[in-house]
């Protein structure tokens, strides 16, 4: 549909860029927007669930004209990035829908601010410039509140027993570790984040004795360590 | 605000943490009263509950006082919280219940009891009110239950009786000023608080007992205090207050959708049924107001289902019109509508077109009986041809899951009404393959058989009636599963034990609390939860403080024995109701309100938009 949509664009030279594209048979075009958001202090215990559901009430309280999927059931067509895990929080979290109707992203930024609690603050609306498909790495910043050893991390290997459909497998978490590095004693971890391989920095801190702390998501990025945009 | 550390550990943890949209926050220091307002059960049930939604938003509409909110954690949350002595919080500011000037607990059903104990004793608060002292919060309960609220009249200071959204406030006020003033103790404001339209202060009775074991009186301590307690109502629903904006809960609830309450009370006057008499006189809200509240609504939840809510909505004059109004916009905005308890015999082409222009499975009836002279009985005055015709109806929309309700165990019954309810779903199914307007390759049809066993309860012709004993109760829910021979009908029941305990309560005197108190002794809690239901334990428990279930439950209460229940007025008389038992024998039906007044008594409560004859 992004393409679809870039086509629209050339397409069409002259419609401005927050405004939905027209085409001459008047169809209105759903117009791809997205949006960044926190999931911050006490959020960290909803689920990727309740976000959803959550956002969706709040896009209709906003008035936010979101596109809706046809069909018997119709529902506001919403991706999000990257699911977060429970007790992870996050400055960087996106969720892309399109809208069915003119309205400028900073009155987008606003009206759902304003529907949703700061703990949910929503901080950048925009075009898409990337595909969520090109999600490759993450950076967390970890606030331990006791001791912790990163040494466990220096071995050639380090294996894990994790739950996937085929049952429980055996990964190497350092695969999945780009950097580690401790800045004004917190300790950030940069790690893997797509689809097939997703770096979950609680396991991380788990083996290192430390599991009481607090975990941001800070950034992603892609392939090439550009900020998700 | 509780450690994060703790939050971990527990399962649905975002029960805890408060924080959503829509919950009142305030400066404590322009607050003169602060309520904590305690649903006993988990979160998602008490989010889901219309009348806190309307309490919470009618106290927090003072600027003066602030209404918070609490629920019931679940057990390893209790464990936490008791380990690293955290004592029961309000989830808007997290502190302290004891903290508060009042707690409130909504009494929904008579299963959450031990709920409520649990609750105060987590909160350090003594759980009976004569062991409170001039620190403690007010203790006050209120909800369907608090009609008859002597099982646990020795844990609440009082009980606003009735509808509470305009009563609160007033006993906020009152509290208030006598706090402003210097007069304000314990005892001097309970005193006062008896005084106002709707509150029972039960220490402030004495309740002596008869050498059976019957109530021999209840004697007023002071002079000016009523001696009967008579029921608050809204006057005009229009009116009311009505809270435009809702708490929206992170995690997922119950009822996740807008209710919107068309009327309170009903028309109809089944013989078993409670709520029915409580809730009179019937008020309804106008269309307009309805339309405007429902789209103010929308606009503050987002929401994408509605459901119009009323003890009986399509006795609701207008609900045509209100059904084209709403729907003018809702269809436009995607939101689903849902017409919940739909009476067979005002079930029309018309309705079930419009139901099925919006999302619906199936449809569900209550005939409550299987023959007739059952249901003439129960006054439930529907006959079979009106379920069939609905059922045609329904089958020819393209519906194929019916759901029929069923009470086992009424006054009267013979396995003859048994083999009634079979024959019923039978029939039922009939109509489906003779329709000729059926949808070919649809599902196949399925009748439900749900059956519920009947509990006398206060305030219902019914209330002198003895319930069957678990044996036969147990015996009949077999006869009836032996009746049902076809595969296509499912049927299920209620287990019997919960009704039996729940009869107990439901006609229950203040004798009872010393076993409420001796159950959360032992730990019990959620009766309600299957998973936490134990009748044994239960039976365990009353042996061990020397009570009889079965002189609450299986005995039949005489005609001029003095009720547990009788200390509160609730605008039907008891005049009424016994000559509703008598009809009852004489399988004679009472006409419906709209038809005839029968001349219950509620209408001296006043109540506009109603059908009752003014006084
Ligand atoms: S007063 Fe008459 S019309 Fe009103 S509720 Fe009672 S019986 Fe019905």
């Amino acid at each position: 549909m992004l393409s679809q949509n870039i086509t629209q664009q050339v397409l069409h030279p002259n419609s401005h860029e927050d405004m939905c594209e027209q085409t001459s048979r008047n169809i209105v075009l759903p117009k791809p927007v997205r949006i960044k958001f926190e999931k911050m202090n006490v959020l960290k215990f909803i689920s990727h669930l309740d976000v959803t559901r959550t956002m969706k009430t709040a896009l209709t309280r906003a008035g936010i004209p979101v596109w809706y999927t046809e069909g018997f059931n119709p529902h506001p067509k919403m991706i999000f990035s990257l699911p977060l895990s429970i007790g992870t929080e996050s400055v960087c979290e996106y969720l892309d829908i399109k809208i069915t109707e003119p309205m400028s992203h900073e009155e987008i930024k606003t009206r759902l601010g304003a529907a949703l609690t700061s703990d949910m603050a929503v901080t950048e609306v925009y075009s898409p410039k990337m595909k969520f498909q090109d999600i490759a790495y993450a950076l967390y910043e970890v606030t331990p509140y006791e001791p912790y050893d990163l040494s466990v991390l220096d071995a050639e290997k380090v294996m894990v027993k994790k739950h996937s459909k085929k049952g429980e497998i055996e990964i190497d978490l350092k695969e999945r570790i780009k950097s580690i590095e401790i800045k004004d004693g917190k300790i950030m971890i940069f790690g893997r984040a797509d689809q097939l391989n997703y770096l979950n920095p609680e396991q991380v801190m788990a083996l290192t004795g430390c599991t009481d702390h607090r975990i941001i998501r800070k950034e992603i990025y892609n392939e090439r360590m550009q900020i998700f945009r | 605000m509780i450690s994060y550390k703790i939050l971990k550990k527990v399962s649905k943890p975002g029960r805890y943490i408060g924080g959503e949209y829509g919950q009142i926050l305030k400066d404590k220091k322009d607050i003169k009263a602060r309520w904590a307002f305690c649903f006993p059960d988990t979160y998602e049930i008490g989010m889901s509950n219309l009348g806190m939604r309307i309490l919470y938003g009618s106290l927090n509409s003072y600027p003066d006082i602030w209404c918070e909110r609490c629920y019931t954690p679940w057990e390893d949350m209790q464990k936490e919280m008791k380990e690293n002595n955290i004592p029961l919080y309000a989830l808007e500011s997290g502190d302290p219940l004891d903290n508060f000037d009042f707690v409130a607990f909504t009494l929904q059903y008579e299963l959450c009891y031990t709920n409520v104990l649990t609750m105060l004793d987590l909160a350090g608060i003594p759980l009976m009110s004569a062991d409170r002292d001039e620190s403690c919060p007010i203790i006050i309960g209120g909800g369907p239950c608090a009609y008859n609220a002597e099982p646990v009249a020795d844990f609440f200071d009082v009980f606003s009786i009735g509808e509470g959204e305009e009563a609160l406030p007033e006993v906020t006020r009152l509290y208030i000023e006598m706090k402003d003033a210097g007069t304000y103790t314990r005892e001097a404001f309970l005193h006062e608080a008896a005084k106002l339209e709707g509150f029972y202060v039960p220490s402030l009775y004495t309740v002596t007992y008869n050498e059976d074991g019957s109530i021999s009186e209840y004697t007023p301590k002071y002079d000016d205090i009523p001696t009967k307690i008579k029921k608050r109502i809204i006057e005009d629903m229009d009116k009311a207050f009505f809270p435009e904006k809702v708490v929206m809960p992170y995690i997922e609830t119950v009822h996740d959708r807008i209710m919107l309450e068309v009327c309170r009370g009903c028309y109809r006057g089944c013989r078993f049924c409670q709520a029915g008499n409580l809730f009179r006189p019937v008020r309804r809200k106008s269309v307009e107001v309805l339309n405007q509240q429902a789209k103010t609504l929308y606009e503050n939840c987002g929401y994408d289902e509605m459901s119009l809510t009323s003890l009986s909505i399509s006795d609701y004059p207008y609900l045509e019109e209100l059904c084209d109004t709403l729907l003018c916009w809702t269809e436009d905005k995607k939101v689903s509508m849902s017409l919940p308890s739909l009476r067979i015999d005002s079930f029309s082409k018309e309705l079930m077109d419009r139901i099925s222009s919006v999302r619906s499975s199936g449809l569900t009836f209550a005939p409550e009986a299987g023959t007739r002279r059952l249901r003439d009985v129960i006054n439930k005055g529907v006959c079979e041809e009106d379920l069939m015709n609905a059922a045609t109806i329904a089958f020819g929309g393209g519906k194929s899951l019916v759901k029929l309700y069923f009470m086992l165990g009424l006054p009267t019954e013979t396995n003859e009404d048994l083999e009634g309810i079979a024959t019923m779903a039978e029939h039922v199914l009939d109509a489906y393959y003779q329709n000729p307007d059926r949808k070919k390759g649809s599902k196949p049809p399925q009748v439900t058989i749900s059956v519920a066993s009947f509990i006398p309860k206060p305030f219902t012709a019914f209330q002198w009636e003895p319930q069957a004993d678990l044996e036969t109760l147990l015996e009949k829910q077999q006869y009836l599963g032996s009746c049902i021979t076809n595969r296509k009908i499912k049927y299920n029941w209620h287990e019997a034990k919960v009704s039996r305990l729940e009869a107990v309560f439901a006609r229950g005197d203040r004798r009872l609390s010393k076993a409420i108190l001796e159950a959360h002794k032992q730990g019990m809690m959620f009766d309600s939860w299957d998973e936490y239901f134990n009748y044994e334990k239960w039976m365990e428990v009353f042996a061990s403080v020397d009570i009889d279930p079965s002189f609450y439950a299986n005995r039949r209460f005489g005609d001029d024995e003095v009720l547990p229940w009788d200390i509160i007025d609730i605008g039907v008389t008891k005049s009424f109701l016994l000559r509703e038992k008598k009809a009852a024998y004489e399988e004679r039906p009472t006409p419906n309100c709209v038809e005839k007044c029968s001349g219950c008594g509620a209408n001296k409560l006043g109540g506009e938009n109603s059908c009752c004859p003014k006084i």
